[in-house]
């Protein structure tokens, strides 16, 4: 049997099915449909402006200050817990200053580690967000 | 009658927005609901998607840079909602493979479908192409559209697009040839 090509399928198909259009709409479909969609389009937010969705993405990144603001209060709370216990010891007076260096040492290392000073943490926890 | 450079302009403006997105749809609904219906057959279904498709342009309108055909972007629009929707009906298992409920059983009992039981079963036999393929098929089928309009529409080379029409006519022809 004889290999038809594409072109051959096709005028096959066109001959067996045509290409009428076999669908058709409710009566008075396409006189009305502008008036829906404007109603939706009207009903639903004004579009958002480009400038506006980089505001969007600086919201959405909220929350990695929240986690900052957290860890630093956390490791802050530690810290004061860790000095507060030692203190009542013998020698607190020396532990005291020890713990107090350590403290420091920790903080910087940890506002150094995520890249924050001390400006940026105060504006965080006194942010509105 | 506004050109597509004018339209463009329009639309991105904010005070002649709206005015330009009715004028818009009042222009590219009918194109736009064929091109559903003839994806998705059913008439209401084809009324859903193609609201969404100019609900989706209208909260989209920042991002039409102008650059590509106000047509081709809400041909592309459209495209994606139906293909979209056909991928829903079938993960919410709807296309029933029952032969009583087949697509052109369901077809011929529908009322806004004037076809006979070819024109039925070719529908059948589109709707069993994978999307793509199904998608080149209706466009160049139909209507007839040049296949480096298709590519810039479907951003696939036109090599690929030709062979997949090709397939889908092949395909399409063997479904016939096996109910003679």
């Amino acid at each position: 049997m004889k290999r038809q090509s594409g072109m051959e399928e096709e005028k096959y198909l066109i001959e067996r099915v045509g290409k009428e259009n076999p669908f058709r709409v409710p009566e008075g479909y396409f006189d009305t449909l502008t008036a829906q969609v404007m109603a939706r389009v009207d009903a639903s937010p004004q579009p958002v402006p480009s400038v506006e969705k980089k505001k969007a993405k600086l919201v959405r990144l909220r929350p990695i200050h929240y986690a900052v603001a957290a860890s630093v209060c956390a490791l802050f709370i530690s810290v004061a817990a860790y000095v507060s216990f030692n203190s009542s010891s013998v020698d607190s007076a020396v532990q005291q200053t020890v713990a107090q260096q350590e403290t420091y040492d920790s903080f910087d290392a940890a506002a150094d580690y995520m890249m924050v000073d001390n400006e940026a943490i105060y504006a965080c926890l006194s942010s509105d967000y | 009658m506004y050109s597509d450079e004018e339209l463009s302009s329009l639309l991105k403006n904010p005070d002649t927005q709206r005015k330009a997105f009715e004028y818009m749809v009042g222009q590219y609904n009918e194109q736009l609901y064929w091109m559903v219906r003839r994806m998705v057959l059913n008439h209401d279904d084809a009324n859903d998607v193609l609201q969404n498709t100019f609900l989706k342009a209208w909260n989209g309108i920042a991002s039409f840079q102008g650059n590509a055909k106000v047509s081709t972007w809400l041909s592309r629009i459209a495209i994606n909602e139906s293909v979209d929707f056909l991928r829903r009906q079938k993960n919410h298992g709807v296309v029933s493979t029952d032969d009583d409920m087949s697509i052109a059983n369901t077809l011929m009992a529908d009322s806004y479908f004037d076809g006979d039981e070819t024109q039925a079963l070719l529908q059948e036999a589109i709707a069993k192409l994978p999307d793509v393929q199904r998608t080149v098929f209706q466009l160049r089928y139909y209507d007839e559209m040049k296949y480096s309009e298709m590519s810039r529409l479907l951003d696939t080379s036109e090599g690929s697009l030709k062979a997949s029409y090709h397939i889908a006519v092949k395909k399409i022809s063997e479904f016939f040839k096996s109910h003679d």
